[in-house]
């Protein structure tokens, strides 16, 4: 079972009190949670000292920078539909109770769109959406559950541009979309992807 | 155009973005060891950490064109290696390995006579922050470890003060409980 400090030593750990300030009774418990965070390992850490030439062997073995983010859009612009987020809502509400589904929502505009996120995940106690949007805080969006068991949904406000996400259920299982394009994060696991595209982009086929 | 150790992020950005790739590697020295510590203590161990820096300066590079603000490279390189941080964590999940092997990585040098003790409570600490969740943990490593204030953090992570208090105050406790367990 956890034992919880009390919250003014809680303070006291967080630099917000001083022991001093501390009533009497709570002192020992002060005294001992401050003894084991001063023996925390703060000793710097020095990587290899060839680090260096080896990322720079991996990148001069690349495109140049400019380049590579040019090709890595046209990739992935393909998958990317017209559709508007109305579209996207109206089929949503015609899926099977029993579909794992949240649509790819794509809109066209200048300003931050509300995309909403759905997932089918039964017998969750909590889900949220952690992406590039909101610097993969597993906190910043908890999803809510509908009226149907098992589906969660939230709805953010996304700017243009190509978002990256996951979700986090039970704090503990990250789940990518099913229905989502996803990409490769770049170390071995797959994102779902997202897009808004700004009004310019609009008749070029995406 | 300044010496090496005089120009600024912004302007070496600008340079590779030109297609000076040996300029890079300015940052790379700038930056290969500033957040090892923190990936180190994230990761359980430094090996994880060189990994995890090496792959994300090579990201870093790959994504540099995206970087809005290049006079802030610091901070859009630290969010890269955070993600390559959290993104291990969700493999070892995926992979389900084994406690044993994480105790093994996570073991630190041996030390010796008088700072036996402090050293065998560090590496308890050290043990029990991987027990942790990886949010909780990184609240604690950059408080702590890193020595940054709630309000530093949150401009650094994009979360706000409330919600790292409420983690770490979460991690205070399951702190307290599993260096009980562990000691």
């Amino acid at each position: 079972m956890t034992e919880h400090y009390h919250p003014r030593v809680k303070q006291l750990m967080d630099g917000e009190l001083s022991l001093s300030e501390l009533p009497p009774e709570l002192r020992a418990e002060g005294e001992a949670a401050l003894r084991w965070l001063a023996t925390v390992d703060r000793t710097p850490i020095v990587l290899s000292s060839n680090l260096d030439e080896r990322v720079m062997a991996k990148v001069r073995s690349r495109l140049p920078a400019r380049t590579r983010v040019l090709d890595l859009r046209r990739r992935i612009r393909p998958w990317v539909l017209g559709a508007v987020a109305a579209a996207a809502a109206v089929l949503l509400m015609t899926l099977p109770r029993e579909s794992r589904v949240r649509v790819p929502v794509v809109a066209i505009a200048r300003a931050p769109v509300h995309v909403r996120f759905v997932l089918y995940a039964p017998g969750a106690g909590r889900v949220a959406v952690a992406g590039t949007f909101n610097q993969w805080n597993a906190d910043a969006a908890p999803l809510a559950p509908t009226r149907r068991p098992g589906l969660w949904t939230a709805t953010l406000p996304l700017s243009p541009g190509q978002h990256q996400y996951a979700f986090l259920v039970d704090g503990r299982r990250w789940v990518s979309d099913p229905t989502a394009p996803t990409v490769d994060d770049g170390f071995g696991r797959r994102n779902s992807v997202v897009a808004v595209n700004p009004q310019t982009e609009r008749g070029r086929g995406l | 155009m300044g010496s090496e150790q005089t120009r600024s992020d912004g302007e070496i950005v600008r340079s590779v973005l030109a297609g000076d790739i040996d300029h890079y590697g300015l940052l790379v020295r700038r930056y290969s060891d500033r957040y090892a510590r923190y990936a180190a203590a994230m990761l359980g161990s430094r090996d994880a950490a060189e990994d995890a820096v090496q792959d994300a300066l090579v990201r870093a590079y790959d994504q540099l064109a995206q970087c809005r603000d290049p006079e802030n490279f610091a901070g859009w390189f630290f969010l890269i290696l955070r993600n390559r941080c959290f993104a291990e964590h969700r493999r070892q999940q995926s992979q389900a390995r084994s406690m044993e092997t994480r105790d093994e990585a996570i073991a630190g040098p041996e030390r010796a006579d008088s700072a036996v003790e402090v050293a065998e409570l560090r590496q308890t600490i050290g043990r029990a922050l991987q027990l942790l969740t990886p949010e909780q943990r990184e609240v604690f490593v950059l408080k702590h470890v890193e020595e940054l204030s709630y309000e530093d953090i949150a401009a650094r992570i994009g979360a706000s003060v409330a919600s790292l208090k409420m983690r770490m105050h979460r991690a205070y406790d399951r702190l307290r409980d599993e260096l009980k367990e562990l000691a």
